[in-house]
């Protein structure tokens, strides 16, 4: 068996929309990269910014948050506090030294199959063409 | 030493005390060396003359009126700490009734060692816009002229400049010497949490072992907590014991809220911070 390098993503994935969308991927059949690990959560504007972190802290490669269009909140105004967060915190880690591609803010709705599959096949690319994040430990 | 100004300062003091204004007066005192100085809680009018202020009084007094809720109290707070007072006020952590302030104007605080002041001005000092506190109830030496740099984040800017691996391979350096003693924390006006993410047990976010990943993930959530909230004092660099450039961290938050939100802590005590509002009609670069 080749070991190729497959890139760890972890996709935060509101419930009212985007983990629909990922739903209708599936039911849809459609192909897309098998290295997200997806975590439902109620409302993009859940997501704190300690999951993301904890997450690359933990070895992950990349981290998708993704939720309803701006607009389209279950909650009214959810993603919009997700939008401005996480345009911060992507800068920061940037500058820590964690690739801001490594990153993802995505709106996808629950009608958007195709786009979720899209952004998955992009993004695991991306990953992959980024390489291994270096460890925060040697070795 | 500027005579006049102590004179002021404690003459203030002792009314509000003795007037019963206030229960107590937070200020600085001459420190055991002789030569730099220290935080002081005067409850006596008496003692009102131990008070000092020079520039070697770099801390944050605003910090312990936190210990202080629901007590009248009378602080000497220097341009940078006054905006921690609106800080305070914005997060309703202070009531404004509750403190009097007895500003001070800032020629700029310079670099102590115990027992040793040196010429240089501390960092923060050199582009400090500020002539007088951007609230107090009485100015002690009334307004200074002063002549500050202008601040264009240089020292940011050329880390921003460098490659992603390089600042990886900065930073976990850097917080390879923290010791976890959080001394930038406690020093912190805007840390107040009554369970501060790294003492919750469950979730176990931050573990207790002091390693590099552990340090990592503490130094940017807890910078990343100050986002659009850190005014700028420095305490936390002053006091932290390996010496850790945490400026690097605040200061590039600051320059990116001011970009990205067009906002400053600590100015306005009523003007809504970055993370507790939005527009619609912003767009984000992800967007893009």
């Amino acid at each position: 068996m080749k070991s190729e390098y497959q890139p760890k993503v972890i996709g935060f994935l509101c419930n009212w929309c985007s983990y629909a969308g990922a739903d209708m991927a599936g039911t849809s059949r459609m192909r897309y990269p098998q290295n997200i690990r997806i975590i439902r959560v109620p409302c993009s504007g859940r997501v704190d910014p300690l999951f993301v972190v904890k997450c690359f802290q933990r070895g992950a490669d990349g981290v998708l948050v993704s939720g309803c269009h701006p607009g389209d909140c279950h909650y009214t105004e959810g993603n919009y506090h997700t939008r401005r967060r996480f345009a911060l915190l992507r800068e920061f880690l940037d500058y820590l030294g964690i690739a801001k591609e490594r990153m993802r803010v995505e709106w996808v709705s629950a009608s958007e199959g195709q786009k979720f599959a899209d952004l998955l096949s992009d993004f695991t690319a991306e990953l992959a063409g980024l390489g291994p994040r270096s460890k925060i430990l040697d070795g | 030493m500027d005579k006049e100004l102590i004179q002021q300062i404690r003459d203030k003091a002792r009314n509000l005390l003795e007037e019963g204004t206030v229960e107590g007066v937070i200020g600085y005192e001459r420190a055991s060396d002789g030569v730099t100085s220290r935080p002081l809680f005067v409850y006596n009018p008496s003692d009102t003359e131990r008070l000092i202020y020079d520039e070697t009084c770099a801390h944050n007094l605003v910090k312990y009126l936190l210990d202080k809720k629901g007590k009248k109290m009378a602080v000497v707070v220097k341009p940078c700490d006054s905006r921690a007072i609106n800080l305070l006020l914005n997060e309703g952590q202070i009531e404004r009734d509750n403190v009097f302030i007895i500003g001070v104007g800032c020629p700029g605080m310079v670099e102590t060692n115990w027992n040793h002041k040196s010429e240089t001005l501390q960092a923060k000092c050199r582009t400090c816009q500020l002539s007088k506190p951007v609230v107090y109830d009485f100015l002690a030496g009334g307004e200074i002229e002063r002549q500050a740099e202008e601040e264009t984040y240089s020292d940011i800017t050329e880390e921003e400049a460098k490659s992603v691996a390089t600042r990886r391979g900065f930073w976990l350096e850097q917080f390879g010497h923290c010791i976890r003693c959080y001394a930038c924390r406690q020093v912190c006006p805007g840390c107040y949490c009554p369970v501060c993410f790294a003492e919750r047990l469950d979730p176990l976010w931050l573990g207790i072992r002091i390693a590099p990943e552990e340090n990592d993930m503490w130094q940017t959530i807890r910078s990343f907590h100050l986002a659009g909230r850190c005014i700028g004092c420095n305490e936390c660099e002053r006091v932290c014991p390996v010496g850790i450039p945490l400026s690097l961290l605040n200061r590039k938050l600051e320059k990116d809220v001011k970009e990205l939100f067009a906002f400053q802590a600590g100015l306005d005590p009523e003007e809504k911070p970055p993370f507790a509002t939005f527009k619609k009609e912003e767009v984000m670069e992800f967007e893009k």
